[in-house]
């Protein structure tokens, strides 16, 4: 007993410090989760009140304050019947978002480790070449690429198709390093141990490596997941012409500013799939995230 | 590890028609975009296209308020980061929770999130009202200058877990028993983390802050919902001026931009590529 409480550094006993980093944290956790919170209770206000209430914003008179409301004079749930149901415009826009995501993750799986294998687990000429022009690609933001990239869609006659969102989002730079990362870490015994037992390059990768890298795998998509529902550039660029094809993540804002009694409640819908996700790659993500230090 | 295998091209291929197609060739046909002078008969002009953009009113506006937006918002984020490591790492097994939780937000869509931002940054709203609690005067949030401010603190409200998690990794990793000792002797918990914690994460910390300001680089989304293609001057980014000449049609200058600032955040780059030879010593 004596022990344990002189070592209570080890054994999860908060110090003083400890405790006021707990309290201190705890708020700021509370401070980020407000915008979320409060976005989910209002969308389950009743028209008039939320109507009223956005009303209320930009009010330019000194003495005026907005309210802060708590909680809906009447619980309802008539704006999600709303949006889901007689008005399809908001439902389309989200089958739309839900299409490309799917499309980009599914393309994403097929070719993706692929790479990421060739590059972590061969030698060839260039591949050095080849990981470099990756990490370059990666951090460069999207405008730089953009004008030609038109060009080039054009000529594959995939410009305002939805192919012009989907196929280069496929090929995305960033997850080629991150499971490249993942899979360089791999220590060589395993695939070695493969070999003796007659394991060729295609065998070693389907039941070697990729049952190793479920972690990198279930971080890689979440993470492409929420790109992938919060894309704003491709679509607006290469789906200049299409209104009908613009996904969620660029039509949300109009929507919201045009039918403020559902704006809440398309909100909260648009966040829900962005929440499963989360709750279950949330320590997928987080040892994505770490592995996307360069080493 | 597989050597001198043929194979390799044939299973590399498809990722790198791919890449080829949407990436590399773009980025080279970029160049050969920002040297030409656009007309039908597509003249070579050399290095005209980057001087008429780098006298452009609103590429200089555009590339100041990236600067300076990102000047905000990646030591801020850097700053946040740091401490909040540094205070979960004192949390010892609570940490996972509340690490998650500054995690969250990086997954929400931002275009969702911006209706609550408008309010509470309200003039009426409950951040003037703080404001007015602790003394201050009412400000217009979303005009003006001042609209940079909630601009800035929805991006770092939405990245700011991604580097506390590169952080805390980096923490964890640090052997206890320099603190033991370190408490031995009696150096408080500012001395610990300026004398121990600092110097033992300093590559991480090099490479979170130039990710973080690579990353600051790209902030539109936010800008952009807030608002739209033409904001007001005092948020109106590089990738305004980049898209709204796309819109115009005007590739050369869209591409002449983009490689100037690509050249920018090229240097910050080769600045965190160089960095390896500064973590190399820590590793082995």
């Amino acid at each position: 007993m004596k022990r344990r409480i002189r070592y209570s550094r080890r054994e999860g006993k908060l110090t003083l410090g400890g405790k006021l980093s707990f309290v201190l944290v705890f708020l700021l956790c509370l401070l980020i989760l407000i915008p979320m919170v409060f976005t989910f209770l209002y969308s389950f206000f009743p028209k008039t009140e939320i109507e009223a209430y956005l009303k209320s914003r930009g009010n330019y008179d000194s003495s005026q304050w907005m309210d802060i409301l708590y909680s809906p004079a009447q619980f309802s749930l008539r704006q999600y019947y709303k949006i889901l149901i007689e008005e399809p415009t908001y439902l389309q826009l989200f089958c739309n978002s839900a299409m490309y995501t799917g499309a980009i993750l599914l393309g994403q799986a097929l070719i993706i480790p692929l790479t990421s294998y060739c590059l972590s687990r061969f030698t060839f000429w260039g591949r050095d070449a080849i990981f470099f022009l990756i990490l370059i690609l990666m951090i460069l933001p999207f405008q730089v690429t953009m004008a030609p990239s038109v060009t080039v869609l054009r000529w594959l006659g995939i410009m305002d198709t939805v192919w012009a969102v989907i196929l280069p989002m496929c090929f995305s730079p960033f997850y080629i390093f991150l499971l490249r990362q993942f899979m360089a870490g791999i220590p060589n015994e395993l695939l070695e141990a493969g070999m003796v037992d007659g394991v060729g390059p295609i065998r070693g990768f389907l039941h070697v490596i990729l049952p190793v890298c479920r972690p990198i795998l279930g971080a890689a998509m979440a993470l492409s997941f929420a790109d992938s529902w919060n894309m704003v550039e491709q679509p607006l660029v290469y789906l200049a012409n299409k209104q009908s094809l613009q996904p969620l993540s660029v039509m949300f804002n109009q929507i919201s500013t045009e039918r403020a009694d559902v704006a809440f409640a398309g909100a909260a819908l648009y966040i829900l799939p962005a929440l499963f996700v989360y709750f279950f790659f949330q320590e997928d993500i987080v040892a994505g995230i770490q592995l996307s230090e360069l080493k | 590890m597989f050597h001198r295998k043929k194979i390799v091209y044939v299973l590399l291929l498809p990722g790198m028609i791919g890449i080829l197609a949407f990436y590399i060739v773009p980025f080279i046909g970029g160049i050969y975009y920002s040297l030409m002078d656009g007309t039908f008969e597509n003249n070579f002009v050399g290095l005209e296209n980057y001087q008429r953009v780098a006298n452009n009113k609103m590429f200089q506006l555009g590339l100041k308020n990236t600067w300076e937006l990102s000047l905000w918002s990646a030591p801020a984020i850097w700053l946040l980061a740091f401490i909040l490591s540094a205070m979960l790492k004192s949390l010892k097994n609570h940490s996972v929770m509340f690490r998650n939780v500054l995690l969250l937000p990086y997954l929400m869509p931002s275009s969702a999130m911006l209706l609550i931002w408008l309010i509470m940054f309200d003039y009426g709203g409950v951040i003037n009202r703080l404001a007015v609690q602790l003394g201050f005067e009412r400000v217009l949030w979303l005009e003006e200058d001042a609209l940079r401010v909630p601009i800035v603190l929805l991006y770092i409200w939405k990245n700011l877990g991604f580097s506390v998690v590169l952080f805390s990794s980096a923490l964890t990793a640090i052997h206890p028993s320099l603190y033991e000792y370190a408490s031995l002797e009696g150096a408080g918990w500012w001395t610990q983390a300026f004398r121990i914690t600092l110097p033992q994460i300093r590559p991480t910390a090099f490479l979170v802050f130039v990710l973080a300001w690579v990353n600051a680089f790209k902030i539109f989304k936010e800008v952009y919902f807030i608002g739209g293609a033409y904001p007001t001057e005092a948020v109106y980014t590089l990738q305004h001026y980049m898209n709204n000449k796309f819109a115009k049609l005007e590739y050369q200058d869209v591409t002449t931009a983009a490689y100037m600032f690509a050249v920018g955040v090229m240097v910050l780059f080769a600045l965190m590529y160089a960095s390896k030879a500064v973590r190399a010593p820590a590793e082995n």
